[in-house]
């Protein structure tokens, strides 16, 4: 079990960002800690000297020049991003949000609710110069109530957001799965708390595609034993390109 | 070590800014060192260069939340690859049921396999920084211990192999060596 940050002594905290930075936490362990970074202020201040301690050691490794190709491919992937999410100048900052007409023509097509589109503006408009590439809503499949918003900045990263409360049985766990439309099935991408956003790198799978799937299912406590999803979805959505 | 003459903080923000050619000046700049880092703990070429292209990515989009009062912009950047090498690495080893994603953990753990073999000793001698004072303060293997996961990402378990000692050992010396340099290091 991990321990709440109530727990925690300001040497437990260190000891946390020091294995973080080090490298030696689990997969788990490390997703929580990237999740608390956004917010937990004393455990990002013992993260960040961790790094600037360490991190004279990476003058031990030898250099390897890339391939030409590597450019290529980077320079191929922000001119990609720039076209879907050209960033905001300075004097448009406070309003390029409203004028991208595009988005809302896009966000309009999908049948949401005005309100929601409102709920993911003022969302975007707090993550500041993170260009969104992608926008899912999930939605209780019975009544299509929106329950959830993805929000992807990266093609690397998603960030899972709650618009309310989700009730979920004391003795069952919400687990997050996405599927491409080529895919063979759903791939989980981890457990879910219930009001609370969860950031998911998506470092193990191939980039967001539009029209990909998005769900909430109902499993037993650690998640699915089969690996794929066996109860009943809660919420499901999929992914939107924002042009 | 920092090229004393180019000014990576200025890179960054003109990165913000949506200046291309910056990226480009940092990718020049650093792109080798980087994709060394990268390959020391992904130890597959291919996958080192996915990571340096994600690299190069995340340091495009997310610029403008460098924060100099947090650290140096070149420190950013080796952070950015180190951790999107690491994630990889440890859920790699998770085992993810997309075929052609299995297919390159399994031919990365392969690859692990043999690099364990043949880890490289550290040359950490003739390094000058408070963090090689301290680590000359800890007894060989726990300073190896340290070495092997900030510079070649091997976990607990890793470090055990390699040196054959308990796992419980390992983590206890990893523990306490960080104590210990954080008291050597302030």
């Amino acid at each position: 079990m991990t321990e709440t940050p109530q727990d925690e002594s300001p040497d437990d905290i260190d000891a946390l960002a020091s294995e973080y930075v080090l490298g030696t936490l689990q997969a788990e362990q490390r997703i929580e800690v990237q999740k608390r970074l956004a917010q937990d202020t004393e455990l990002r201040s013992a993260v960040d000297a961790w790094e600037q301690r360490l991190y004279p050691l990476t003058e031990l490794v030898e250099a390897q020049s890339p391939t030409p190709r590597l450019w290529e491919r980077i320079e191929r992937s922000v001119n990609s991003i720039e076209r879907q999410a050209p960033r905001a100048t300075a004097a448009a900052q406070p309003n390029s949000w409203w004028n991208r007409l595009a988005l809302w023509r896009g966000l309009a097509a999908t049948g949401l609710v005005a309100s929601l589109l409102l709920a993911t503006a003022l969302l975007t408009q707090t993550a500041q110069m993170k260009p969104i590439t992608y926008l899912v809503v999930l939605v209780a499949p019975q009544n299509q109530t929106p329950g959830w918003v993805i929000q992807a900045s990266s093609p690397r990263e998603i960030q899972l957001i709650p618009l309310g409360g989700t009730q979920v049985p004391a003795d069952k766990a919400l687990e997050f799965w996405t599927k491409a439309d080529d895919w063979q099935g759903p791939v989980s991408l981890g457990l879910v708390t219930p009001g609370q956003t969860l950031s998911v790198p998506l470092d193990k799978l191939p980039p967001l595609e539009p029209n990909q799937l998005f769900e909430l299912t109902l499993e037993s406590p650690t998640g699915s034993k089969t690996g794929k999803p066996t109860g009943p979805v809660q919420f499901i959505g999929r992914a939107v390109k924002v042009i | 070590m920092p090229e004393p003459g180019f000014d990576y903080e200025s890179c960054l923000i003109a990165c913000a800014r949506g200046d291309q050619q910056a990226l480009r000046d940092l990718y020049e700049q650093e792109s080798p060192r980087l994709l060394g880092v990268a390959r020391r703990i992904a130890r597959d070429n291919v996958l080192a260069e996915d990571i340096v292209h994600d690299a190069f990515i995340r340091i495009w989009t997310r610029a403008a939340s460098f924060n100099p009062a947090r650290g140096s912009a070149r420190g950013w950047i080796f952070s950015v690859t180190r951790h999107l090498a690491l994630n990889f690495m440890r859920n790699g080893a998770r085992e993810v049921q997309v075929s052609e994603q299995s297919e390159t953990a399994l031919h990365a753990s392969a690859s692990m396999e043999a690099s364990l073999e043949t880890a490289q000793t550290f040359d950490y001698h003739g390094h000058s920084g408070r963090i090689y004072t301290c680590l000359e303060q800890l007894e060989p293997a726990q300073r190896t211990c340290i070495l092997h996961a900030y510079v070649d990402g091997y976990s607990h378990a890793q470090i055990a192999q390699k040196l054959g000692t308990p796992l419980g050992t390992v983590k206890a010396w990893i523990k306490r060596s960080l104590v210990a340099l954080r008291e050597c290091m302030g």
